[in-house]
């Protein structure tokens, strides 16, 4: 099916009224949990997989994709009038934004982003549109071995990127490889790190696990560290709308923004933070307005907001197409696209085109509600963060029930968000990243599928995993992802030990 | 953080000899696919061995911890053991009573444990308001097909 003929389709579907019903409710739901602190767009989804599992799929992947969206939204918004990111990916919006807010400017930053946010988002989707189907097609002829040294780069490249430390980054992708081996090994049929409990022998739920690292854990966290702080909205918002100037200075931005985000955000590890960084450094750069920069330029809230939801769109294209889960918020989407029994690769664009299209159609229906819920409601939306602090945190926690007891009200679920929520807490104040964790709990059981496979038909020669030339370029760069870094390091800190005395 | 967390090199130290230890049970090698069940949990249990020891070199070197941002945490990273106490009751409390208790008595004295976490010491009030909350929540997500047990199973209702 091509592209057009699909999307066509696509919009037949998501324009449905019910199809558009759960739409708004993604979209809502998503702008709460981006204004919102503890609670993001993972999250969400993976509290809402045990009521989403009576939907219909494509009713329940509108939701998710509004609340994907929405939540890049939800982030600047607070970013601007607050100097609160909700999201890791709105805070170099909180640099530039919030200056402009405090210079009356509010209105004009909020409209920028929103308005930036809705360009990037729109061109992301037609990029996703027109570039997801040849990818698709290309992994047809993907290998077993190939798809294992993707799967190997993808391991590599989120340890190292994520986080501050790569072996941290590697503990938590082994953590998260360890609670993948546990259940019934699906090859052999033998128990693996079952410890006699029946309950895993199915496996660990990355519901209770995703839950248990997101929520229990930063609940932990804030209340041993709890500091009121009273949000200080009025000062901030309102203000002159965007000027003619403003235009001026925006639109070029908005479409750097989005050129760097999406292929960024395509990329495994990718992720928002590089290239919302990325673009407000080389909107920095390219500016004729420098001495506005550090005092509220509007280019550096207008591009790093397209970088943001063009990586959003990105980060669909190897999920997709590939099955490859390159965020914490792509690996839950992936384990949903599970538990409706589907397996994101080729074969869904063939076997449930109705479900990806539509999926993609409501993106640009999402997109363009999400303007609408933004732009005129932005100071309505910030009043959520007036919830008292005791009771948002005790509401997280009871939603964080529901997600994990109404799961299979299993005791051993429970202790485990219990232990993996103390490892959440860990985690945070000793600084290792958690996504690894997710991103290793779920892609570790298809590695050693694919790893299988390509042994078996090579009848056990190792040499098979670079014998294609994808899969030898893929190694190759792996190994340059470790390595590089590793060796430019060493040769810093042989330069400096001949100075020191 | 200055402190030298060696705790944290030696549970991943444990957990890989655990997992290790669990993996040598398994066969490591099959005839048909080659990689055995018990393969890669050597691997993964060899791999946290090896990185545990390369965070305790680190540690010793004095690489700094610093802890992560977040909103709503204290300008200085000031920790109250006393919330984190409550807190962690909170999320360890249903492991023992939501069998016997049911989701809404569990959930009511989980929102009053953690709410006092957060300093809020209106123990009937936030009580009343944890139970009409969590009872909200079993009717609703009941209504949308999710199983959350009985109402009060002690009393086998």
């Amino acid at each position: 099916m091509d592209p057009v003929t699909g999307l066509m389709g696509g919009f037949a579907i998501a324009l449905q009224p019910q199809n558009l019903m759960w739409a708004f409710v993604g979209t809502l739901l998503g702008t709460t949990v981006g204004v919102l602190p503890g609670i993001g767009p993972a999250l969400t989804i993976a509290l809402l997989l045990p009521v989403t599992v009576y939907l219909d799929p494509t009713a329940a992947f509108i939701i998710f994709a509004g609340i994907f969206y929405g939540a890049m939204y939800g982030g600047s918004t607070t970013s601007i009038l607050l100097n609160t990111p909700g999201e890791s990916g709105a805070m170099m919006t909180a640099l530039e934004g919030n200056q402009m807010a405090r210079n009356g400017r509010g209105a004009a930053a909020l409209a920028t982003a929103a308005i930036g946010s809705f360009v990037a988002g729109t061109i992301g989707t037609l990029m996703l549109t027109f570039l997801a189907p040849p990818i698709a097609e290309l992994a047809f002829i993907f290998k077993p071995q190939d798809y294992f040294a993707l799967m190997l780069l993808a391991f590599l490249s989120v340890s190292v990127v994520m986080g501050t430390s790569k072996v941290r980054g590697f503990i938590a992708l082994f953590i998260g490889l360890t609670l993948g081996l546990v259940g019934m090994d699906k090859a052999s049929g033998q128990q693996r790190l079952v410890f006699g409990l029946p309950d895993l022998l199915d496996g660990v739920e990355m519901t209770v696990v995703l839950v248990s690292l997101f929520a229990i854990g930063e609940t932990l966290y804030v209340a041993s560290r709890y500091g009121s702080h009273k949000p200080n909205l009025n000062p901030l918002a309102g203000g002159a709308w965007m000027t003619r100037a403003d235009w001026r200075r925006s639109w070029k931005p908005w479409l750097r923004g989005t050129l760097i985000g999406f292929p960024i955000g395509a990329l495994p590890a990718g992720g928002s933070e590089i290239p919302t960084f990325l673009s407000y450094t080389l909107e920095r750069k390219l500016t004729r307005h420098p001495q506005d920069f550090g005092h509220g330029a509007i280019e550096g809230v207008a591009g790093p907001e397209a970088a943001n939801n063009a990586a959003a769109a990105g980060v669909l294209v190897p999920l997709l197409t590939l099955g490859l889960p390159t965020s914490a918020t792509a690996a839950i989407m992936l384990a949903a696209f599970q538990n409706y029994g589907l397996q994101p690769g080729p074969m869904l664009f063939i076997n449930s085109g109705d479900l990806v299209w539509g999926l993609i159609a409501s993106l640009y229906i999402g997109n363009l509600m999400l303007l609408i819920l933004n732009l005129p409601l932005a100071g309505l939306w910030v009043r959520l963060l007036f919830i008292p602090r005791p009771y948002l945190y005790a509401g997280i926690l009871i939603f964080s029930l529901v997600g994990i007891w109404g799961v299979s009200n299993s005791v051993v679920d429970l202790a485990m968000m219990f232990g993996v929520g103390l490892l959440g807490y860990v985690m945070r104040v000793y600084d290792f990243p958690i996504a690894p964790v997710l991103i290793g709990l779920i892609l570790g059981p298809m590695a050693e599928v694919q790893l299988r496979r390509a042994l078996a038909i090579s009848q056990g020669d190792p040499m098979t995993l670079v014998s294609t030339p994808l899969s030898a370029v893929l190694m190759a760069l792996a190994v340059l992802i470790v390595a590089v870094p590793a060796v430019l390091h060493w040769r810093r800190t042989r330069k400096i030990e001949p100075l020191a005395p | 953080m200055t402190e030298r967390p060696y705790w944290i090199a030696a549970g991943t130290v444990g957990l890989g000899a655990l997992v290790l230890f669990k993996a040598a049970q398994l066969p490591q090698f099959d005839q048909y696919a080659h990689i055995g069940p018990g393969f890669l949990p050597s691997a993964v249990g060899a791999g946290l061995v090896l990185l545990g020891l390369i965070l305790a070199l680190q540690i010793r070197r004095g690489v700094p911890f610093h802890e992560q941002e977040a909103e709503d945490i204290d300008e200085n990273h000031r920790v109250s053991h006393g919330a984190l106490l409550l807190a962690a009751m909170a999320c360890a409390l249903p492991m023992l009573t939501m069998q016997p208790l049911g989701f809404i008595l569990t959930c009511a004295a989980c929102f009053v444990l953690l709410t006092a976490a957060f300093k809020s010491r209106a123990w009937v009030l936030n009580g009343a308001i944890g139970l009409v909350f969590s009872a909200f929540c079993f009717w609703i997500f009941g209504k949308l097909g999710v199983d959350l047990g009985g109402l009060l199973p002690l009393a086998g209702v």
